[in-house]
């Protein structure tokens, strides 16, 4: 029980974290930003390049300092990527259709979600892929006693173009026991250091998502609230046309909107990746659904809202299929978990359009 | 020969079934103006039950099975689109947008786990091939049979749809969708004249479904996806939102694309994916009206010809 509350509040989390673009968006220029779960995907491939490729954990400092490194790396990479995409987006897509009225923007919104969607298909391939999951470098002398995971050496490969590619390779196997012969062999072949996959358990990266919500959640209401842009913002929501009398500079506020959602999104879709170990260019569009969800569960607009409406959904999401398999004994419980999100949202929607934070808005006639 | 017979009257097919999902979502999003996601929820549904009926009445003969496992397929849609409808009609614009996808991604989920005796599950289903007999078995005789049923049942519909427009449930829905207010105070029911478009649109919507059921022999559900959706929207689009024979003239112009793009290599015919919503954002951005607009053909073959040369 406390198990599944703890997987609904992490996954409500990373709900939040992008839920957190589709409010802030929604608040400013009232569109459903349908391509914020692409921004999410691409924050998640840049992530896994920058794990995958770039070796940070390789940098010769005491452990644990690389495997954080390489995280904040990756981290910072997917956050700024997803917002220069989002910004681009913004600019080449949202900006031609501001004026046209809120359906046509929204089926320009559906339409950039499909492209980007396929053009990952065409960047990255259709299939999954693995995602990176936290290792070290150690030296082969450092070894010692009973493999507890596989070891991987890095091989360089000459291609036959003349260039240099770098492939791993299984050296030990999980359980395997290591000894002088074995090191010997390892070093025999040309591995000096090899990669050891730290094994976390689930309660650590659990609490490095809600962690990492916890430390954003203020920043956020900070920027929002203390500073200029985020009064800007605040005024572009409350009333455009008056903003820009006023002189404010709607474009840039609409553009560091985008930006601060989406770079909030990047942060979450490496969190996501890594809490389920892949990533493949679909990976946005469930969980930018969820959190477009858990956004008008909080009530649409509303920062607090965003984070209690993903926490919500998330732990629903959990615990709601949880108590019908363990109080109906419906085995295929966890199955409908997809079609509860969206249940949910349409009695939110009929009952409680608001929200649970939200606040009303009378239709003037 | 009979390969590229049988291509052009798949193709042909095609655009008959996608002619009726767009004239009704038209009905539904044109003329009623209510932006609606789920319409590939309906066409499932309307699939699914045509198909549980030929499954279970084996023993009918095959055409009358046939009709009635179209009827069926309405009446569940229908169903399905008034239980959707008096909730959901409540909400407008976007929220409307976002209830009515979740709603047909419900269905395919539904789909997806039900059990496999029941709709065939995730791996999804076969159809049994009851029009097989009428046509003595060869494919291209197949093939006619569904093309000559596909273009009568569109014509049909296309008829009872101009007809109801011009009615007067027709004219009350039309003022409900361009000002609901003002309808209200004029003594309409905006409520009723919006459910009553959901469920006619919903329900040709299964009739397609059941078409496409017994055309293709089986069914998936992972093909009643999102991009169908996008892919209908861009058939009323292209057409212009509201007229019904642009419906046609879009229907065409999208499956003879998609269809002949298909015969390219892989790596041309994946940018389809790419392209057709690039197309729908271009359109909305530069003529949001469509090619037709809210006119019919007709319409402008007369003004084409009434015009001094």
């Amino acid at each position: 029980m406390l198990d599944y509350l703890l997987n609904g509040l992490t996954l409500g989390a990373i709900f939040a974290f992008i839920a957190l673009g589709y409010t802030m968006v929604y608040g400013i220029i009232k569109l459903i930003n349908f391509a914020h779960g692409e921004f999410f995907m691409f924050g998640a491939f840049l992530g896994f390049f920058v794990l995958r490729d770039m070796g940070v954990e390789r940098l010769p400092l005491p452990q644990p300092l690389p495997i954080l490194l390489s995280y904040v790396v990756a981290l910072t990479a997917a956050s700024l990527g997803a917002g220069a995409l989002a910004v681009l987006t913004e600019r080449v897509a949202y900006r031609p259709v501001r004026r046209a009225g809120r359906i046509a923007a929204l089926i320009t919104a559906v339409c950039i979600s499909l492209i980007l969607q396929n053009l990952a298909v065409k960047a990255w391939g259709a299939k999954p892929q693995a995602y990176p999951q936290p290792r070290e470098w150690v030296d082969v002398d450092a070894l010692e006693g009973t493999s507890q995971a596989n070891l991987y050496g890095v091989k360089r490969i000459e291609t036959t173009e003349g260039g240099v590619v770098e492939n791993e390779v299984r050296v030990v196997a999980a359980g395997e026991a290591i000894d002088d012969a074995t090191r010997a062999r390892l070093r025999a072949g040309g591995h000096e250091r090899v990669y050891r996959q730290v094994l976390l358990d689930r309660g650590w990266t659990r609490g490095f998502v809600i962690l990492a919500l916890l430390l954003w959640a203020p920043v956020l209401w900070f920027l929002v609230k203390r500073t200029r842009m985020g009064k800007a913002m605040r005024a572009v929501s409350e009333d455009a046309d008056a903003a820009r009398l006023m002189g404010i500079d709607i474009n840039r506020v609409i553009s560091w909107t985008f930006f601060l959602g989406a770079f909030v999104a990047g942060v979450g879709g490496v969190a996501y990746c890594v809490s389920y170990g892949k990533v493949e260019p679909l990976t946005g569009f469930l969980p930018g659904m969820k959190a477009f969800i858990a956004a008008v569960i909080g009530g649409i607009g509303s920062i607090p809202g965003a984070i209690v409406g993903g926490l919500v959904l998330g732990t629903a999401e959990s615990l709601i299929p949880y108590a019908l398999r363990e109080g109906l004994g419906w085995e295929a419980a966890f199955a409908w978990k997809d079609a509860i999100a969206f249940a949910l949202l349409i009695l939110i929607l009929v009952f409680r359009p608001t929200g649970i934070l939200g606040r009303a808005v009378r239709e003037k006639v | 020969m009979s390969g590229e017979l049988l291509f052009w009257l798949n193709l042909l097919v095609s655009v008959g079934i996608y002619t009726l999902l767009a004239v009704s979502l038209n009905l539904i999003n044109g003329s009623a103006g209510m932006f609606h996601l789920g319409h590939h929820g309906f066409w499932a549904l309307g699939a699914y039950a045509a198909t549980w009926l030929t499954l279970n009445a084996a023993s009918l003969p095959g055409p009358l099975l046939f009709v009635l496992s179209l009827l069926l397929a309405m009446a569940v849609a229908a169903i399905g689109g008034l239980t959707i409808g008096i909730p959901c009609l409540r909400l407008r614009g976007d929220y409307l947008a976002i209830a009515t996808l979740g709603f047909g991604e419900i269905i395919r989920i539904a789909v997806q786990n039900s059990p496999e005796g029941f709709l065939g599950g995730s791996l999804g289903i076969k159809v049994p091939r009851i029009l097989m007999e009428v046509t003595r078995a060869t494919q291209v005789r197949f093939r006619l049979l569904m093309l000559a049923i596909v273009v009568a049942l569109c014509a049909l519909t296309l008829v009872v749809l101009r007809n109801f427009l011009r009615s007067s449930p027709g004219r009350r829905l039309l003022a409900v969708a361009q000002d609901e207010t003002a309808a209200g105070l004029l003594g309409i029911n905006p409520t009723r004249s919006k459910v009553l478009a959901f469920v006619l649109g919903s329900a040709v919507a299964g009739l397609a479904g059941g078409i496409y059921a017994h055309y293709m022999g089986g069914l998936d559900p992972k093909s009643f996806n999102f991009m169908e959706m996008v892919k209908m929207f861009l058939i009323i689009v292209l057409g212009g939102m509201g007229s019904l024979s642009g419906c046609v003239v879009g229907a065409f112009l999208v499956v003879v694309t998609e269809q002949l793009l298909n015969r390219t290599p892989e790596a041309i015919y994946s940018w389809w994916q790419v392209l057709f919503p690039l197309i729908l954002a271009l359109m909305i951005v530069f003529r949001p009206q469509g090619i037709l607009g809210r006119r019919e053909i007709m319409d402008v073959i007369r003004a084409w010809r009434r015009s001094p040369a």
